[in-house]
């Protein structure tokens, strides 16, 4: 099957993050605004989460 | 459609069909109690992290002997309803390609794709029972 997605790892996990914050803000908010919300907090917090487990796993490469 | 008349409750529609054509196809069952935006949302949302899963060499799991892990992996890929029987008899290699550098996350993607669906079957039960606004 051809990849039409990239394999860089920081992109993979970036989408990861956008389609689950789209998901969850979809199914448990009801209004646009508060959806809005959810969707930016769940998103900064995978993304950035995920950059700080990286930054502590630097020293353990293996 | 307005989001007020998308959040109306249907409480003619059946709990059990909406359930089944939720697991059918995503947003199937949301479509159905007349939440048609949000139903085609969810459609294009998990079926493009299926589909990503897959271009990444994911595998569809099955149930293997020794491995009990991979009973909770396969309740949660069939999760993902017909994409899964129909990646199933489509794909060249449902195991995927565990060499592939992007095995693990196309793996992940089509497990949170499966459990994804999951979610929207019982929230689909739970609006046509009225319990969700």
């Amino acid at each position: 099957m051809i990849t039409l997605i990239p394999t860089d790892h920081f992109v993979i996990m970036t989408l990861y993050a956008l389609v689950v914050s789209a998901f969850f803000a979809l199914l448990w908010r009801q209004d646009r605004r508060a959806r809005w919300r959810l969707f930016g907090a769940l998103m900064a917090s995978l993304v950035l989460g995920g950059l700080a487990v990286a930054w502590l796993m630097y020293p353990f490469p293996r | 459609m307005s989001e007020r008349s998308e959040s109306a409750a249907r409480p003619d529609r059946s709990p059990v069909l909406a359930m089944a054509l939720a697991w059918a196809v995503p947003g199937l069952g949301h479509f159905y109690l007349g939440r048609r935006r949000t139903a085609a949302a969810f459609l294009v949302l998990v079926t493009a992290t299926f589909l990503a899963g897959l271009s990444f060499q994911g595998r569809l799991y099955s149930i293997e002997r020794g491995q009990p892990l991979t009973i909770l992996a396969t309740f949660a890929v069939y999760g993902a309803g017909l994409l899964n029987i129909a990646a199933r008899a489509l794909s060249e290699s449902p195991v995927g390609t565990i060499l592939a550098p992007t095995y693990e996350y196309g793996c992940t993607y089509l497990l949170t794709a499966g459990l994804m669906n999951l979610l929207l079957i019982l929230d689909a039960h739970d609006i046509a029972l009225g319990r969700k606004p």
